[in-house]
């Protein structure tokens, strides 16, 4: 994994934070589920091949933080409207890279997981409930990095949303699965070190029996 | 820690020969008091003032350069200038150890700051230990060392007290140890760390941790500079004596402008809250709670469970406990204990066939100490009960002063935690320092009762996760 990051670092070069596609593909080495999808460069051609119905387009730029403010996502494409969507995006968006992912459909309610430079204590990883209603339902717990499997079970347990997972009408949630994505960022904040800043997880949801990280967004300490 | 480290710090905590420095004739200076509390220490005490020839019959040295060798410590009392000065000297004449009480340093400004840079200097730069400054002083009971200079109840400060307070604030420490003394509280050391140029919170968690004296440490701490090293040395600690600690004071998160959504939710609090957690720390929010945690963890023994049963002869505070018992999301969870078909009968027996036994067990304001006892008994007995907190009212004509003892005589006899929840009144504070010198933990509300339960089940859970995290590694 730490070799994979630090290709991933060289890539990257030290002097911009990552786009969502990147952010991506380093969360995938370190275990961490990402929806199948393709980084197209401004002007190319869309080439759907291996990728399913319905599917997500996204602007995707470093240089944008929040997307949906800027209506940089477009849900729900079919194959009959994939190409005039990913064409209007490649008009509001010239001069940036599209994303395209499978849509994932999934089960049960959006998390958050986050990590967060503390001056005294370091990194530290977050759960939370809600994606993006997480700011409002504040319902969160945190962990300093790296934290073990079990350790992110604690934090679980500790959110008032946590009964969710003891079968809540008829959702089979797996707890001890999302422990693990989160002890995964966790080693990733740990790997990286004082480099990272920031970083967003959010959301991601139980698709097809696994956590997803929807979204990922990571800055650069800077 | 390094052994030679533990040495010097107990030459700072156990000093034979104390230097006091500024030390006065009257009695409202700082010098004044210090050197008088020390008087009853029954150590050497060598006091230096220029203007001062003798205080209560002492000789007094007009320089630092005069003082005999060999002292252990030099307490200096005198303002912060001159007592950058006063240590210089004092380093002259090999003086190991320094408490300092002025304030007037980092606190106050560039000048002050100046004045602290000095200080750390030298404590760098020589195999010194300087406590503070703006040092409330230390406390040490058993040792008879005293160098607080604020009125504090040192006499219902039990002597063979195992709680270990470290404090940064000195008027949240007074305000502790004053509350503390009140109701009895079993006090080990207490130390003020004040500004912390030199020695800090990690250099006691050290020494407390490995003194056979102390059985709890507890900490109020403003800030964490070492955070994640306090931490560490901390986890270590807590696999054998519980560590409370009362955090103030709420800094923000990273310098870097807070752009994500982990971000505003952070707050550093709450990472404070859970690295605590992780690293097997209780956290308290106020003192009450901080002499509460400490109290009740060096007192009592681990909970086996977290199942409780409630005793009482006053039928409305049994409903209220319970109520607290079953209360959801707060610290350690608690569940009301089933009783056994035993326990029932053998409390129906002592008591009165009406007695309601189905936990709280409410023997009615028509009990007697005797019937108390019996019913205590059989709640001991029961393995289906981890803790049991009584409510000793004393209202009832049958129940008399003679409960402590009873109660007393029982916890010596259980490993099983009891604590008592005691009535509000005038008298209250009596009452509970009674049942401390009893050996008994009693709180004056059943919210605090039910309180210091939570503490103890979360001790016994960060002892068990401990402990199953260093077996599968």
């Amino acid at each position: 994994m730490k070799s994979d990051l630090q290709q991933w670092l060289t890539a990257i070069g030290g002097n911009r934070n990552p786009d969502e596609f990147e952010a991506k593909q380093l969360s995938k080495f370190y275990g961490i589920n990402i929806p199948r999808g393709r980084r197209f460069a401004p002007g190319d051609v869309l080439n759907l091949d291996g990728l399913q119905f319905p599917c997500a387009i996204k602007v995707c730029s470093s240089k944008i933080v929040h997307k949906t403010e800027v209506k940089g996502v477009m849900l729900n494409n079919d194959r009959q409207s994939v190409k005039d969507n990913f064409k209007i995006m490649q008009q509001r968006f010239p001069d940036e890279s599209l994303l395209v992912e499978n849509q994932q459909i999934f089960d049960g309610p959006e998390f958050i997981i986050g990590i967060v430079k503390d001056p005294a204590f370091g990194h530290a990883v977050m759960i939370g409930a809600g994606g993006v209603l997480a700011e409002i339902l504040n319902d969160t717990a945190f962990r300093l990095v790296p934290c073990s499997d079990s350790e992110a079970l604690d934090m679980i347990e500790e959110l008032n949303i946590s009964p969710v997972f003891d079968n809540f009408r008829g959702f089979t949630l797996d707890k001890q699965q999302l422990a693990q994505t989160i002890s995964r960022v966790s080693r990733l904040a740990h790997d990286m070190g004082d480099a990272l800043g920031q970083l967003d997880i959010n959301p991601i949801v139980f698709s097809g029996r696994q956590w997803v990280a929807l979204d990922i967004k990571i800055l650069f300490e800077g | 820690m390094t052994t030679d480290k533990i040495a010097s710090l107990k030459r700072l905590l156990d000093p034979k020969k104390i230097a006091i420095i500024g030390a006065s004739n009257a009695k409202e200076k700082v010098g004044g008091i210090v050197f008088r509390r020390l008087l009853a220490s029954r150590r050497r005490l060598f006091a230096v003032n220029p203007n001062e020839i003798a205080i209560e019959g002492h000789k007094v040295y007009s320089n630092i350069a005069l003082l005999p060798d060999k002292i252990d410590l030099a307490v200096i009392t005198i303002g912060a200038a001159a007592a950058v000065k006063a240590v210089k000297a004092c380093i002259q004449k090999k003086i190991p150890n320094y408490i300092l009480v002025a304030g007037g340093f980092g606190e106050v400004g560039s000048q002050g700051r100046e004045l602290e840079e000095k200080l750390k200097t030298l404590a760098q730069q020589h195999k010194i230990n300087i406590l503070g400054p703006n040092s409330l002083g230390i406390f040490l009971p058993n040792e008879n060392i005293d160098t607080i200079f604020v009125e504090h109840g040192d006499q219902a400060l039990d002597r063979k007290g195992k709680v270990a307070c470290i404090v940064q604030s000195g008027s949240v420490g007074v305000e502790a140890l004053g509350y503390a003394a009140n109701t009895g509280y079993g006090m080990r050391a207490f130390v003020g760390l004040g500004n912390k140029c030199d020695l800090d919170e990690i250099d006691f968690l050290h020494y407390f941790a490995q003194d056979e004296k102390t059985n709890c440490l507890g900490f109020y701490l403003e800030n964490i500079e070492k955070g994640r090293q306090f931490l560490e040395i901390a986890k270590q600690t807590t696999k054998e004596k519980p560590v409370v600690v009362l955090k103030a004071g709420r800094t923000h998160t990273a310098a870097s402008a807070v752009t994500s959504h982990t971000g505003k939710l952070a707050g550093s609090d709450k990472v404070i809250s859970g690295a605590l957690k992780q690293f097997g720390i209780q956290r308290v929010y106020d003192d009450e709670a901080f002499c509460d945690a400490t109290k009740v963890l060096s007192m009592l023994g681990d909970a086996p469970g977290d199942r409780v049963a409630v005793l009482t002869a006053a039928g409305g505070y049994g409903v209220m406990c319970t109520d607290f018992v079953e209360k959801k999301k707060t610290r350690a969870g608690l569940r009301m204990a089933k009783l056994s078909r035993q326990a029932k009968t053998i409390i129906k027996e002592a008591t009165f066939p009406f007695t309601a036994c189905d936990n709280p067990v409410d023997i009615t304001a028509s009990a007697t100490d005797d019937m108390f006892s019996q019913s205590l008994d059989a709640l001991i007995q029961d393995d289906g009960v981890d803790i049991i907190i009584c409510i000793a009212f004393f209202a009832p004509p049958g129940i008399t002063e003679n409960l402590i003892d009873i109660i007393a005589k029982k916890i010596q006899k259980t490993p099983k935690p009891i604590i008592v929840f005691t009535k509000y009144g005038p008298f209250t504070d009596t009452c509970i320092k009674d049942f401390f010198y009893a050996g008994v933990v009693a709180y004056p509300s059943i919210r605090r009762a039910v309180r210091a339960a939570r503490f103890l089940v979360e001790r016994k859970q960060i002892k068990h996760r401990l402990l199953r995290e260093e077996a599968q590694s």
